[in-house]
């Protein structure tokens, strides 16, 4: 048996002391466990944390923040690392806080359509749950497996945005234990110990934990709203031949704010898999495709439906639109319209040819800036042999919307993850630069938000950050401030 | 013999096509409605993503492979901290989803011939099948202790080396050592004898299928076993009149089945025989109307999927040349091969009987715990997990569990006893015994 090999940062004593706050089983500082911890799926480059924590309860999470508080040491809060930006791969070393064993499902209130969760509870778990209820959440198109609680404070999307905005406008109530040790509550909970139902009227102090990165605090339990799930699922599909008239479909459909999920994806992303490295399309197909998902609860809400929407074929017609009833590619829209979903959750429709690598230029912008920035994307990506893989989705109505690339590489080759990171980078900063924002931003992506930045907006940050977390022990480096 | 059973570094391409998405953590299905459960034993105990599914284990073959990880005592340990089970796998799309146990059992391969594998207390085992040609320790004569209740009814059962018969009953290691599971054999070979099949055992010159010795990666010891099986079947076949080989033991139909094929004479030794798994046996008698059930059962029972005779048998279709996607390409699976259905309708079947599902069934089976050596190697764990297992069971209501391998068999009646429930675990053709 070989020695275990030398380690830059670990010391036994720390491991001790956070093996007596979690117990044995729930802390370690062995090398293969914190390796399995060191990368994930995106272009950033792995790392390794020193120790790993799995608390089981929030007295154990404060005890370990206080004594990293004391001691100095960086904590990276985890729940299953499918962020595609390498949020949880620390950049200072220290505790890996995965806090997957906090997965209980506190409450489902089927009358007032909230629950109370833990971070650890997935995605999977909690859909099962809630449709006993026949209750639902906004699903991102990702892995079941990952957190409603990560994605819902990073300000994640998922199939019902397009109604109710982002899954962090879902959010009712938060415990959060602060990178100094201390407890506190944010929204109704706040002011009597049971009530999770809403964060209004109060002063928006969830703010503070929302869009952070990890960087503020240790999320121990949330209150998320969720909804009544109609059973009548129409899907409408239609296609165009430019994103300019895509785009002016789903502005149009959007108005009228019937749909669940309004989404336009390029040809290469409706392909399982995305082809890499980048294939010509074919010249007889259509370049965009779209998916508006509408639930209705009898039959003439769904003629109501489908009433509007031909009505917006009609006026999208009249204007000279390229727009087509088309079908989507069956694997393609069960992947999207059947949430949580296995398929893209599995990532076989993004990475199954590029292998093992996928980051993206997530962002919100802009629905008129959805053709400038996609005609630059595409010559950046061709350029380096990728598929301009694009998503475009509205979000509550027409108020914004996400323009995204979704970019396979091959994990195993150094310079392809380098040709994709500088082809992702180029495509944000053309992005910034027409007025759209990152979500989810790796650190090179916060570098480029910070540079465009407000010097008072990047003050305020610092001063909110020094206020919560006086030695920046949290996420430390993630803000790229 | 010629073997292609790959090394780590051969799999290199297929452990670098894992994108670290974690889905392989949970069962989930969309339905609707949606359902979710645990599948890692592994995980569930354990709880590092290290530790956790095929995410973790990958990453501990990419550890290895990267150069970052070399071993130590507690790594050689997580790597024999999972039942290959193949729960994980289930829930893969990616292109390396048919090699994951591979790639799990590569990596012991590479421990033991490292000299750091595998456990201390599975060494045991190998050991054992040095010395006695089986995993217990069992000297060779008391492998046909089973056979006294035959022997004294003065129905004595063929030793298929002096008497030729086309049917062996390849009993396995576990029937004939393992006390608590006797009654297998006894069952099977009842039924046999009252259906008046012509049948015939090995008897003492039985020897292990390596199964065991595979699954912990001891390779060597495996080929040892299975050469010797394989020519022994060709012999059978050839001077004995053998035409199909039962198996009642989930690990060793999977041995045969999948692992002996592994081998380049496969076809020239195994390709005349049939290998089947007994229940699949005795289904075509059933089906046939050859088989009725006469008594009654008036039990409330639920079936627990061995994965040995469930989504291991999985068979997967991979692009081979590239000319439908692109060479090594995961285009689909086919659970044809899988006993899902037949032990299910074998049951439904029995008079009186009331069949009640489990969560986790089929594909996505919660293990048993017992599998990969971990029995052996981590017996509490085993006992442990396979009590989650039983409250499943004693979540539907049922009084007993039926299976059809007897590794679980022996874990789960360990995990009954454990969280001090009275449900009974039988196989089914103990069942099936009771109702001929
Ligand atoms: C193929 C694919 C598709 C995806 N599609 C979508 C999509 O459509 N919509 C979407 O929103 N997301 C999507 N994602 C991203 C991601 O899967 C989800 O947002 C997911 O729910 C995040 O959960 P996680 O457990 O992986 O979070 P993690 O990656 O573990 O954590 C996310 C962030 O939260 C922090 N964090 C974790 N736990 C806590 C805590 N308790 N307190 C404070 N901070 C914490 C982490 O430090 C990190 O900064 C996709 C991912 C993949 C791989
Ligand atoms: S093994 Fe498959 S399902 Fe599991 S993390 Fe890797 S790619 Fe995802
Ligand atoms: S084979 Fe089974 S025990 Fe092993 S990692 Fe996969 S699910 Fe876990």
């Amino acid at each position: 048996m070989t020695e275990m090999p030398k380690r830059s940062k670990t010391d036994s004593q720390i491991t001790k002391r956070l093996c007596e706050i979690v117990g044995e089983k729930n802390a370690t500082d062995m090398k293969h466990i914190r390796y399995a911890y060191s990368y994930d799926l995106s272009f950033v480059m792995p790392k390794l944390p020193d120790y790993v924590v799995m608390p089981t309860n929030v007295e154990q999470v404060q005890e370990v923040m206080k004594f990293a508080n004391q001691e100095k040491i960086s904590v990276t809060p985890f729940t299953a690392g499918t962020n595609i930006g390498g949020l949880c791969i620390p950049e200072n070393g220290g505790i890996l806080l995965d806090m997957k064993r906090m997965n209980r499902i506190i409450r489902i209130d089927e009358e007032s359509h909230y629950a109370i969760i833990e971070p650890g509870v997935s995605h999977a778990q909690f859909a099962s749950a809630l449709a006993k209820y026949k209750l639902r959440f906004s699903w991102p198109v990702g892995p079941p497996s990952a957190s409603t609680s990560s994605c819902s404070i990073s300000h994640g999307i998922g199939g019902l945005s397009g109604r109710y905005g982002l899954n962090s406008e879902e959010i009712t109530s938060m415990e959060v234990v602060l990178p100094t040790g201390e407890l506190v509550r944010v929204g109704s909970c706040a002011i009597q110990e049971d009530a999770w139902h809403s964060c209004l009227p109060l002063p928006r102090v969830d703010g503070l934990f929302t869009g952070w990165l990890g960087t503020t605090g240790v999320v121990t339990k949330i209150g998320l709203r969720v909804h009544p799930m109609p059973p009548i699922l129409k899907v409408f599909t239609a296609s165009t031949e430019n994103i300019g008239h895509m785009a002016s479909y789903l502005r149009t459909l959007g108005n009228y704010e019937i749909c669940d999920d309004l989404t336009g994806v390029s040809w290469w992303l409706s392909q399982v898999p995305i082809p890499y490295p980048y294939k010509p399309k074919p010249s007889d197909v259509p370049e965009w495709i779209s998916f508006a998902t509408t639930f209705s609860w009898t039959e003439k809400e769904k003629q109501a439906r489908e009433e509007i929407w031909k009505m917006v074929v009609d006026e999208e017609t009249k204007k000279g639109s390229s727009l087509k009833e088309t079908e989507y590619p069956e694997e393609a829209l069960r992947a999207r319209t059947q949430l949580p979903s296995q398929i893209v959750g599995s990532t076989k429709n993004y990475t199954k040819q590029g292998g093992a690598g996928i980051s993206w230029p997530g962002t919100f912008t802009p629905v008129n800036k959805w053709e400038p920035v996609y005609e630059e994307w595409k010559k950046i990506l061709m350029a380096r042999n990728l598929s301009p893989s694009v998503r475009v989705t509205n979000y509550r109505g027409v108020h914004y919307g996400m323009l995204r690339a979704m970019i396979p590489f091959p994990k195993k080759d150094p310079a392809s993850i380098e040709n994709a990171r500088q082809a992702i980078v180029e495509c944000l900063k053309v992005d910034l630069d027409n007025g759209g924002i990152p979500y989810k931003p790796p650190v090179d992506f916060g570098l480029e938000i910070n540079k465009r930045a407000h010097p008072g907006y990047i003050e305020l940050l610092k001063r909110v950050k020094q206020m919560l977390d006086p030695n920046d022990i949290m996420n430390t480096g993630k803000l790229a401030l | 013999m010629k073997w292609d059973i790959p090394s780590l570094e051969e799999l290199e391409d297929a452990v670098w096509k894992c994108t670290a998405c974690g889905n392989c953590k949970t069962a989930y299905d969309f339905g609707p409605p949606p359902t979710y459960g645990e599948i890692c034993p592994a995980g569930v105990e354990y709880g590092f993503d290290g530790n956790m599914a095929s995410k973790g284990k990958i990453a501990f073959a990419r550890g290895i492979l990267d150069g970052q990880l070399e071993w130590t005592q507690e790594f050689v340990d997580d790597i024999y901290r999972c039942t290959i089970c193949g729960g994980c796998q289930n829930q893969c799309e990616l292109d390396h989803k048919p090699v994951i146990p591979e790639i799990i059992e590569a990596m012991r391969r590479k421990a033991v011939s490292d000299g750091v594998g595998p456990m201390p207390s599975q060494k045991v085992i190998a050991q054992s099948m040095r010395s006695y040609n089986n995993p217990y320790q069992g000297p060779r004569r008391v492998r046909t202790d089973w056979t006294r209740p035959f022997k004294k009814a003065k129905k004595p059962i063929k030793n298929i080396m002096k008497e030729n018969a086309p049917i062996l009953f390849y009993v396995g290691c576990t029937g004939a050592f393992n006390l608590p599971v006797r009654n297998f054999p006894v069952a099977t070979a009842s039924i046999f004898q009252k259906l008046g099949l012509d049948f015939g055992i090995l008897g003492e010159n039985e020897i292990c299928c390596g199964s065991t010795a595979m699954r912990l990666g001891d390779v060597d010891e495996f080929k040892r076993v299975a050469e010797a099986n394989m020519k022994t079947f060709k012999d059978l076949h050839d001077n004995h009149g053998v035409e199909t080989i039962v198996t009642s033991c989930a690990g060793c139909f999977r041995a045969i089945k999948k692992d002996y094929s592994l081998s380049d004479e496969y076809e020239d030794h195994l390709g005349g025989l049939k290998v089947i798994h007994t229940t699949e046996f005795l289904f075509n008698y059933f089906k046939e109307g050859k088989m009725e059930f006469t008594r009654e059962l008036p039990w409330k029972v639920t079936y627990h999927d061995p994965c040995h005779t469930g989504r291991h048998l999985i068979q997967f279709d991979v692009d081979e040349d590239g000319s439908r996607q692109w060479k090594g390409s995961y285009m689909g699976k086919n659970e044809e091969t899988c006993l899902y259905d037949i032990p299910r309708e074998m049951i439904r079947a029995i008079p009186g009987i009331d069949f009640v599902e489990m969560e986790r069934i089929r594909s996505n089976s919660y293990c048993c715990g017992g599998g990969g050596g971990v029995m052996t190697g981590y017996g509490d764990w085993a006992a442990k997990n396979a009590g989650l297992r039983v409250q499943e069971a004693l979540d539907t209501g049922a009084k007993q569990m039926i299976s059809i391998c007897p590794f679980c068999h022996f874990n789960l009646n360990e995990g009954s006893k454990r969280i001090k429930s009275n449900m009974k675990v039988y196989d089914l053709v103990e069942l099936i015994d009771m109702v001929l």
